[in-house]
């Protein structure tokens, strides 16, 4: 494989504003246009980022902690908001049952459900993990049954008449049909839930270690190096969550089997 | 005939809620779960009614109305800045490439931040209240918008930009018979995101940042006095409002942009 001139350029139109904005910021600070108390210079936060590492790696231990949750609370939302979306796909009486009931839920801002899991489950990993889980069990259970739904009946028929049973019908007609829907709703909710994570870390105040609670926990402080800092953990990993998780995911399986849309 | 339907889906759309509730109440009754912890639909709707109707010595001292004011308005600020500033963003990115090509990176990175990981930082530059809830909210809503529309003016093409330049069409006619046409779906889906994230950014920034009122503030402070009831009450009116906002844009779409042709393939 040879590099190409745009596989360099491409790279290097993503960086350059970042370093524009990066170089006018720290001239902006240290002339004391902004003040630095309000606004840290781009090389504090860097020696803010050097502190949490040494002597002892304070980050590591916070982003171990907020993906131990991401991940629990994802694989939560994935496994019962795909379980419950095929159901209420397949069977017309549990989506007559769950559909009015979801289209309310659904619109509840997920933050909000956070002061209620705080009363009954307290302000303790519980709550974080629940509301991840609330953040990433809707789009998916949408997007599933949605899926599921817009195979064509015409199919289902064709397969039932050439005489396929239940099983082989889901599997071979119904899940590859409604693949490219349920991979979308897997992407939105994990932006969602790096979201709730953020947010249900802020206010869970029993949490030990995260990155909302960084950033949360520095606004006592007035640690304003601490609230970048944080701001930028939360924007690379939202941004690596999507580009390094779901796109080899999405590449692997649905644009492998010809399953994207003609665009 | 009509009405007969009407009442079908509506019964259809009720009867799951209505067992779901009844369900709760018997759980609730059981005492399974400590009932101080738990509420229950017997509770939450007279506690509803007594918020937007309080008596003298109502628990919040005032009408759930002026939280619903002060959360709307706050959304309708936020709504504009970002509305202004990100169709103005917007417009400049898709017709100079050098503006597209400096801030499209940054967009890129800056908005899958949450709202509410910006409100320290803006809590310590503009204090408690209204200036941080409102520029937050504002913050992120922006960002679909100045996306959506710098996406809907880039697709605008070139072909009949060129024709209408060639029919003798000034810069200003180009702009507003082929660019803000051409890009008025997309425009309008950006603001929908926007609202709906602006609407979700301000209740969880109000439940940090909002001093006495606001929706956000009322469900976030109730926890403090174990009162899940005042919690699920709250829950109940954010549902109404975000399906009276959505069905309030839907009308605004289909006499807008569906009316003049202009909905998206």
């Amino acid at each position: 494989m040879t590099i190409t001139r745009s596989q360099i350029i491409k790279p290097f139109y993503f960086v350059l504003p970042f370093l524009i904005v990066i170089g006018l910021w720290e001239l902006a600070v240290d002339m004391g246009t902004v003040s630095s108390r309000l606004v840290p210079s781009p090389s504090l936060i860097t020696l803010k980022f050097y502190r949490l590492m040494t002597p002892e790696p304070i980050l590591l231990n916070v982003l171990y902690m907020s993906f131990y949750r991401l991940i629990l609370g994802y694989a939560l939302g994935v496994l019962i908001g795909v379980s419950l979306g095929i159901l209420m796909g397949v069977s017309n009486l549990l989506y007559r049952v769950f559909s009015p009931i979801l289209s309310l839920l659904i619109s509840v801002p997920t933050l909000a459900w956070v002061p209620l899991l705080l009363v009954t489950l307290g302000p303790g990993e519980e709550t974080v993990i629940i509301a991840i889980f609330l953040g990433s069990f809707f789009p998916i259970v949408y997007n599933t049954l949605n899926g599921i739904r817009s195979v064509s009946k015409h199919r289902v028929w064709a397969a039932h008449i050439m005489g396929a049973d239940k099983a082989t019908v889901f599997f071979e007609v119904l899940l590859p049909g409604s693949l490219v829907s349920i991979i979308t709703g897997l992407r939105l909710a994990i932006g969602y839930s790096w979201r709730a994570l953020v947010g249900a870390e802020m206010l869970a105040a029993g949490i030990s270690a995260g990155v909302g609670q960084m950033i949360y926990a520095a606004k006592a402080f007035n640690d304003v190096e601490a609230m970048f800092a944080g701001l930028i953990i939360i924007a690379i990993g939202g941004l690596l969550l999507d580009r390094l998780l779901m796109d080899p995911i999405e590449r692997k399986t649905v644009e492998k089997w010809g399953m994207v849309k003609e665009r | 005939m009509k009405v007969k339907q009407i009442l079908r889906s509506g019964l259809l759309f009720l009867t799951p809620i209505a067992l779901l509730l009844l369900g709760w109440e018997v759980v609730a009754t059981l005492e399974i779960i400590n009932p101080a912890l738990v509420s229950r639909p017997s509770e939450i709707f007279p506690l509803l009614y007594e918020l937007i109707m309080p008596k003298t010595r109502s628990f919040l001292g005032h009408s759930i109305f002026l939280d619903i004011y002060t959360s709307l308005y706050r959304l309708l600020y936020a709504f504009i800045i970002a509305v202004v500033s990100g169709v103005t963003l917007g417009m400049l990115m898709g017709r100079n490439k050098l503006v597209y090509r400096f801030f499209d990176p940054l967009i890129t990175v800056l908005m899958p931040i949450p709202g509410i990981a910006w409100a320290p930082i803006f809590m310590l530059w503009l204090g408690f209240g209204d200036p941080t809830i409102i520029t937050v909210g504002a913050l992120a809503a922006f960002f679909p918008i100045v996306y959506n529309t710098a996406a809907g003016v880039r697709s605008v093409e070139k072909k009949l930009v060129w024709s209408a330049r060639s029919m003798g069409a000034d810069e200003k006619t180009i702009f507003l018979k082929v660019f803000l046409p051409w890009s008025a779906a997309y425009i309008f889906t950006g603001i929908k995101l926007a609202l709906a994230r602006g609407w979700r950014t301000i209740i969880a920034v109000e439940m940090i940042a909002a001093s006495l009122f606001g929706l956000g503030f009322i469900i976030f402070d109730a926890r403090d006095y174990l009162r899940p009831s005042i919690i699920y009450a709250g829950i109940i009116v954010l549902v109404v409002i975000y399906f009276l906002i959505e069905n309030m844009i839907k009308l605004i779409e289909k006499r807008t942009i569906e009316k003049w042709g202009m909905v998206r393939s």
